[in-house]
């Protein structure tokens, strides 16, 4: 799969972009400018590949309109205020399945539920641009779960969160998995891939780096140094210790105790 | 402080080189609620800053950490209204007596969502730059001069004939960025300087700050990621619901238990409790790293 922007900057060079996503919870990283937030928009239509094609769920993209696409996909954008236009935090998180023609218990059930997921029981009417940058960001991601698609796509979802807010995140995508979703976070915060997400796919300079577990994804510093990305805390521990593939707080644990 | 607390008015400021001249920023029991807002976004907040000092301020949603920001710059409540109790003095100045912008000469604030700095006035990458020294009456050769330099040591040279608008969120944010540098401020606001680049780049934006550091400039810096904070800034100012509940070095605010339940607990404090070693626990990879070896060997 091929993509330029209008003016020519051509985002994933020769051959092109060859890449599958499983199910589960998979991290997309690498550095600014890598193709993450591109390849996204790609997978929910906004943008339409000029070589190649996108398949999501069984579907091809291209072939779809942007609003079938948001039947099976569930898309919170980086930057919030590119997402929110309602008056109330309920009317917003709403909005998709209203849209979407679901039935009035779906709308019902996938409201409150992501309204419950995401902190936001209590703050229905407040209206979101009163609302601080994080509780703005949950909005965006409410909004995103409430059709309840087969698909969600989280980008830079910690961005801006407090320590309490990531564990709710945390917990949020564990969730998503046990309900057999598939999850794509982009992201900057590798403690946050270490923790949350079983796999991970390290894009860098519009080319695939790395796919596969991501206990194996920093084994390789110069890919990881190449992608301007660095390895989790406690995998800097971890490796002052001489204790291996530790990507999470329980793996140096439970390595550090044998 | 002399006689005149609470009233900030008049001509009896200390004289310089006395009482404040080593202070960058102070607030004095700094009550705050925006317009129409129902309850204080920051209370009774006192705190005293030293030039030179780097300090992070960190806590949960709604800690009033934002806030800090837009009081030490002015904002509130020249631009933002609503009602200020106490005293909020900046490189000497009470912060009532002067207007924002000129306040902006001296002391730079770097928004979280560095949209909001832009100034829309300009198409090109450099031109924005250079707004805010332009704007301030700086002759065009030094503006020139101080754009390179900004530009240079934020790493968007190659960014110069770009309009602003077309800027991905990390290259959005080195450019607001430089605009605040080309200002040669004393004192740098930065509300969580990172939070939109990758982590080589955020690499590469610590040590400009390092440096800006060694140099003497004073930094109050909102960051999340605790780690950093406790790698970078030698003291950390905790807060939760707009009160300071901690203020000293980083290993003895971590070490608190009011810290740790309500902020949060940097990852090397975090393992140290679960392993079961005993306190105080580490909050930076070095020292973990030496207390959990000596456990292994």
């Amino acid at each position: 799969m091929r993509f330029a922007y209008p003016g020519g900057v051509e985002v994933y060079p020769e051959p092109g972009l060859t890449l599958t996503l499983g199910s589960g919870v998979t991290a997309l990283v690498g550095e600014n400018g890598a193709g993450k937030t591109t390849l996204t928009k790609l997978l929910i239509g906004l943008l339409r590949p000029s070589a190649g094609s996108v398949t999501v769920a069984g579907l091809e993209v291209a072939k779809i309109t942007v609003a079938a696409m948001a039947r099976t996909v569930g898309y919170s954008f980086q930057n919030p205020d590119d997402q929110l236009f309602e008056r109330t935090v309920q009317a917003e998180v709403s909005f998709g399945p209203r849209v979407l023609r679901r039935s009035a218990e779906g709308i019902e059930r996938g409201v409150a539920w992501a309204l419950r997921a995401c902190g936001l029981e209590g703050k229905e009417d407040v209206h979101p641009h009163d609302l601080g940058l994080s509780e703005r960001k949950w909005v965006a991601i409410a909004s995103a779960l409430a059709g309840e698609p087969a698909v969600v796509v989280l980008d830079e979802p910690t961005l801006g969160q407090d320590y309490p807010s990531r564990e709710r995140l945390r917990s949020l995508v564990r969730e998503l998995d046990d309900r057999g979703r598939s999850v794509l976070v982009v992201t900057h915060d590798m403690d946050f891939v270490g923790e949350a997400c079983p796999t991970a796919v390290v894009l860098s300079h519009g080319r695939v780096r790395y796919s596969g577990p991501t206990s194996k994804a920093f084994a390789d510093h110069s890919v990881i140094q190449e992608a301007g990305l660095e390895p989790p805390h406690v995998d800097s521990l971890a490796r002052m210790l001489g204790l291996s593939e530790c990507v999470s707080e329980a793996d140096v644990l439970s390595a550090w105790r044998r | 402080m002399g006689p005149d607390r609470g009233g900030a008015r008049g001509d009896r400021r200390p004289p310089r080189g006395v009482a404040l001249s080593s202070t960058s920023l102070v607030f004095e029991n700094v009550s705050y609620a925006y317009e129409e807002a129902a309850r204080e976004a920051v209370s009774d907040l006192s705190l005293s800053i030293a030039v030179g000092e780097w300090v992070g301020v960190t806590g949960p949603t709604n800690a009033g950490k934002s806030t800090l920001c837009l009081l030490a710059m002015g904002l509130a409540p020249h631009f933002f209204g609503g009602r200020l109790k106490g005293r909020v003095v900046v490189l000497e100045k009470d912060s009532r007596e002067l207007s924002v912008i000129q306040r902006s000469a001296e002391v730079g604030l770097l928004f979280q969502n560095p949209f909001t700095q832009i100034s829309g006035a300009r198409e090109r990458v450099d031109d924005e730059v250079g707004f805010g020294p332009e704007c301030h009456g700086v002759s065009r050769l030094e503006v020139a001069a101080r754009v390179e330099e900004a530009m240079a040591l934020v790493g968007i040279s190659q960014l110069a004939a770009r309009h602003p608008m077309d800027l991905s969120g990390g290259q959005l944010q080195r450019l607001a960025l430089a605009g605040l540098l080309a200002m040669r401020p004393k004192l740098l606001l930065l509300d969580e300087p990172t939070s939109q680049l990758d982590p080589a780049g955020t690499a590469a934006i610590f040590d400009v700050l390092a440096g800006l550091h060694a140099s003497g400039i004073t930094i109050v810096m909102v960051e999340h990621r605790l780690e950093t904070l406790c790698e970078l800034c030698p003291r950390v100012v905790a807060m939760v619901a707009g009160r300071i509940i901690a203020d000293g070095p980083p290993d003895d605010v971590f070490n608190r238990e009011a810290v740790q339940l309500r902020v949060g607990s940097p990852v090397f404090t975090r393992l140290a409790r679960e392993a079961g070693l005993s306190p105080p626990w580490p909050v930076r990879l070095r020292d973990a790293t030496a207390v959990f070896g000596r456990r292994l060997a």
